[in-house]
C-alpha cells in the first residue's frame, strides 16, 4: 500500500576516541523517524543545520549505515539492500547539494548522464549517445553540450545535469538533498519549476529536503519539521504553515521574511512574541536532554510532538 | 524545437569522435615549446642510444686494451678511453640504456603497485586502509641501501630486469602514500557519493572515477620519480653497488670521477655522462609539466 514507508529509522555515528579508538559514545543524527510518502507527491524535510535530514536521505538510498529501523519501498524491504547492482537502486535516485562536487569534473557531460544507463541498460553507443541528448533536452541544455566539460557549465546548468543523471533510468523516487541552497536566488526558482516539471511529466514522487521554509512551501504537499534527529511536527503543507502546534515550528516559520515594508514592525513584534514563548515554553516541549517527545495525532494528517501531560 | 534537434542531429554527426587523451596531450605539448623541445631531445636520446646499442657490441666494448689506456678524444674514440682503455662513446650509449631502461621499468613497477595500493586503501579506508598502510609501513623501515647492496653481493649475476625488481620493491611506498591520501581527500566528494546512489561497482568507481581525478598527481609523480630514477641508480652504481664495469651505466661511468686525476685532467670520461644525466633530468621533468597542465582541463593552455 504505501509507496516509501520510513520506520523508526535510527542512524547513530560511533564517536571514536581514547587508546585503541574505543567507542566512547554515539551521535545520534537521526533518532527514530517514522513518515509515509505517496506516489507522485513531494514530502518536505526541514530543520536547521545538523538536525539530520540530509542523514534520514542518505540513509534511505543506502549511502549511510543505519542503526536501526526499517524502509519499506513498494512493499518491499530495503533496509538491508546494499548490493551495487541491486535493481532497487534503479528506482530511487538522488539530486545532490553541491553542483560542483557532484559531477566528476574529468569527465564530459555525456559520460556523466550515461553512467547509470551503463550500469543497467545495454545500450549501443548510438543509442546511449541519443538517449542523453534526448535527457539534456528534457532538462532544458542544449544537446550539443555532450562533449563538454562540469566546469564549462553554470551552477544552474549543472544542477540541471544533476538531475538529468538522477532521472536517466526513470527512477520512481528521487530524493533532492537541498538541491537548490548552492545556487544564486535567480536561479532557484528556475530549478524548482523545473523539477515541478519533470515530476508531473515522469510522474516522479521527491523526498525533498531542505532548510529553506519558502522553497519547502513552494515545493512540498506534506512536510516533516525536525530537530535533533527527531520529527517535531508533521503535517500537510497548509496544517504546518497556518496552523502550527509546536513551538519550534511556529519560531521557524516566523522566521520567514517577507518582503512588504509595511508589515516589518509588526512581523518583528510577532517575532519577538514568538521567541519569548519558545524561551518560556520551552521545558515543556523538550524532555530533560532537549530532544523532542514522540508524536501525537491531532488530526488525521497532522502530528505533533508533544508532552505526555499535553 | 523540432529544426532544434534537426541541426543538432546534423552537428553531433560531425564530431562523433571525441578529442581522445592523446589529442589533448599533443595540443597541450604545440602549445608549450619547451616541452615540446624537451620531449623531441628525450626522443631522440632514447631512439639513437636504443638504436645505436643494437649495432655496438658490448663485449667488445668492454674489453680492456693496455695499448689505449687514457687516450683522449679524437679520431680513433669520438670521447676517448678511460684508464682500462675502453671506448667512453660506446661506454655512454650502453650506460644510458642501461640507465633509462632501468629507469622506466621501475618508475612502473612502483608506479603500478603504488597507485593500486594507495586506491584500494584510500577508497575503503577502515580496517583495509588500516591493514594496507601497516604493510607498507613495514616496507618502508627496511633499511633501502643496505638491502640493495647485501642483494648485490648475494647474487652472483643480476641483469637489468632483476636489479629493477629488487629496487622496485623498495620504492613504492612513496607513490602509495601520496596516492592514499589523495584518495581519501577525493572519495568524500559528491561525485563518488554520487556514483554510488547510481549502481557503480566499487572497482568502477575505483578505476574510472577516483583515478581519472588523481591522474595528475600520478603523472606528475612518476615523471619525477623517473628522473629521480635516473639518479638513484647512478647514484648505487657511483657508490659501486650497481652494475659492475663491464655493465656499463650513468653511474659507472660517472664513478670513474672518484679518481681525482680523472676529475682534473681527464674530463673526458666523466662530463658526457654527467651533461646526459642533466639533460635528460631537465627534459623529464619539462614534459611532466606539460603532462601535468594536459590531465588537468582547468590548467590547459591549448
Amino acid at each position: 500500500m504505501g509507496f516509501l514507508k520510513v520506520e523508526d529509522l535510527k542512524v547513530h555515528f560511533p564517536i571514536k576516541g581514547g587508546f585503541f579508538g574505543r567507542t566512547l559514545g554515539y551521535v545520534k543524527a537521526v533518532d527514530g523517524v517514522s513518515f509515509n510518502l505517496e506516489k507522485g507527491k513531494t514530502y518536505g524535510l526541514v530543520g536547521e543545520s545538523g538536525s539530520g535530514k540530509s542523514t534520514t536521505g542518505r540513509a534511505i538510498i543506502g549511502l549511510n549505515h543505519i542503526t536501526d529501523g526499517k524502509i519499506e519501498f513498494e512493499d518491499k524491504e530495503i533496509t538491508k539492500i546494499h548490493r551495487a547492482k541491486a535493481e532497487i537502486r534503479k528506482d530511487i535516485q538522488m539530486i545532490f547539494q553541491d553542483p560542483y562536487s557532484s559531477l566528476n569534473p574529468k569527465k564530459r557531460v555525456l559520460d556523466i548522464v550515461a553512467e547509470p544507463l551503463r550500469n543497467f541498460e545495454r545500450l549501443s553507443r548510438k543509442e546511449e549517445r541519443f538517449k542523453v541528448q534526448e535527457l539534456l533536452e528534457l532538462v532544458g541544455l542544449s544537446p550539443e553540450s555532450i562533449l563538454k566539460y562540469p566546469h564549462e557549465f553554470s551552477g544552474g546548468q549543472r544542477q540541471r545535469i544533476g538531475i538529468a543523471r538522477a532521472v536517466a533510468l526513470k527512477p520512481k523516487l528521487i530524493i533532492a538533498d537541498e538541491p537548490v541552497s548552492a545556487l544564486d536566488v535567480s536561479v532557484q526558482a528556475q530549478v524548482l519549476n523545473f523539477m515541478k516539471e519533470i515530476q508531473r511529466e515522469l510522474d516522479l514522487t521527491y523526498l525533498f529536503i531542505s532548510h529553506d521554509l519558502g522553497v519547502i512551501r513552494h515545493m512540498c504537499d506534506h512536510i516533516g519539521i525536525m530537530y535533533k534527529g527527531r520529527f517535531v511536527e508533521e503535517g500537510t503543507a497548509n496544517e504546518i504553515f497556518n496552523e502550527p502546534q509546536h513551538i519550534y515550528t511556529k519560531r521557524l516559520i516566523a522566521a520567514i521574511p517577507d518582503i512588504d515594508p509595511n508589515k516589518r514592525e509588526e512581523l518583528k513584534r510577532f517575532r519577538a512574541e514568538v521567541s519569548t514563548e519558545y524561551e518560556q515554553a520551552y521545558n515543556d516541549y523538550f524532555d530533560e536532554e532537549g530532544l523532542a517527545y514522540g508524536l501525537k495525532p491531532i488530526s488525521e494528517t497532522h502530528l505533533v510532538a508533544l508532552p505526555e501531560k499535553g | 524545437m523540432v529544426e532544434n534537434s534537426a541541426t543538432a542531429a546534423v552537428k553531433t554527426k560531425e564530431m562523433i569522435k571525441t578529442p581522445s587523451g592523446f589529442n589533448i596531450i599533443w595540443r597541450e605539448l604545440m602549445r608549450d615549446k619547451l616541452a615540446l623541445i624537451s620531449l623531441i631531445c628525450l626522443i631522440g636520446i632514447a631512439a639513437f642510444v636504443y638504436g645505436v646499442s643494437l649495432v655496438l657490441d658490448q663485449e667488445e666494448i668492454v674489453r680492456v686494451d693496455l695499448f689505449a689506456i687514457y687516450q683522449s678524444p679524437g679520431e680513433d674514440f669520438i670521447l676517448g678511453t678511460d684508464y682500462g682503455g675502453r671506448d667512453v662513446f660506446g661506454q655512454l650509449i650502453i650506460g644510458t640504456k642501461n640507465s633509462l631502461s632501468i629507469a622506466i621499468i621501475v618508475t612502473l613497477m612502483t608506479g603500478f603497485i603504488g597507485v593500486v595500493f594507495g586506491l584500494v586503501a584510500g577508497y575503503f579506508g577502515g580496517h583495509i586502509d588500516n591493514m594496507l598502510m601497516r604493510i607498507l609501513d613495514f616496507f618502508n623501515i627496511l633499511p633501502f641501501t643496505m638491502i640493495v647492496i647485501a642483494f648485490v653481493a648475494i647474487v652472483p649475476t643480476y641483469s637489468v630486469l632483476t636489479f629493477s625488481i629488487i629496487m622496485a620493491a623498495f620504492l613504492w611506498m612513496g607513490i602509495a602514500r601520496l596516492i592514499r591520501s589523495k584518495a581519501l581527500q577525493e572519495k568524500e566528494l559528491d561525485y563518488i557519493q554520487a556514483a554510488r546512489t547510481l549502481g557503480t561497482s566499487n572497482f568502477k568507481i575505483i578505476f574510472k572515477h577516483l583515478l581519472p581525478n588523481c591522474s595528475s598527481l600520478i603523472i606528475v609523480t612518476m615523471t619525477l620519480n623517473l628522473a629521480a630514477n635516473i639518479g638513484l641508480e647512478s647514484g648505487l652504481s657511483f657508490l659501486g653497488f650497481g652494475f659492475p664495469e663491464d655493465t656499463p651505466s650513468l653511474g659507472t661511468l660517472l664513478s670513474y670521477a672518484r679518481n681525482p686525476q680523472t676529475l682534473e685532467y681527464r674530463w673526458w670520461i666523466w662530463v658526457p655522462a654527467s651533461v646526459l644525466i642533466l639533460i635528460l633530468m631537465l627534459c623529464i621533468n619539462n614534459v611532466g609539466q606539460a603532462l601535468k597542465r594536459a590531465t588537468d582541463a582547468r590548467q590547459r593552455r591549448g
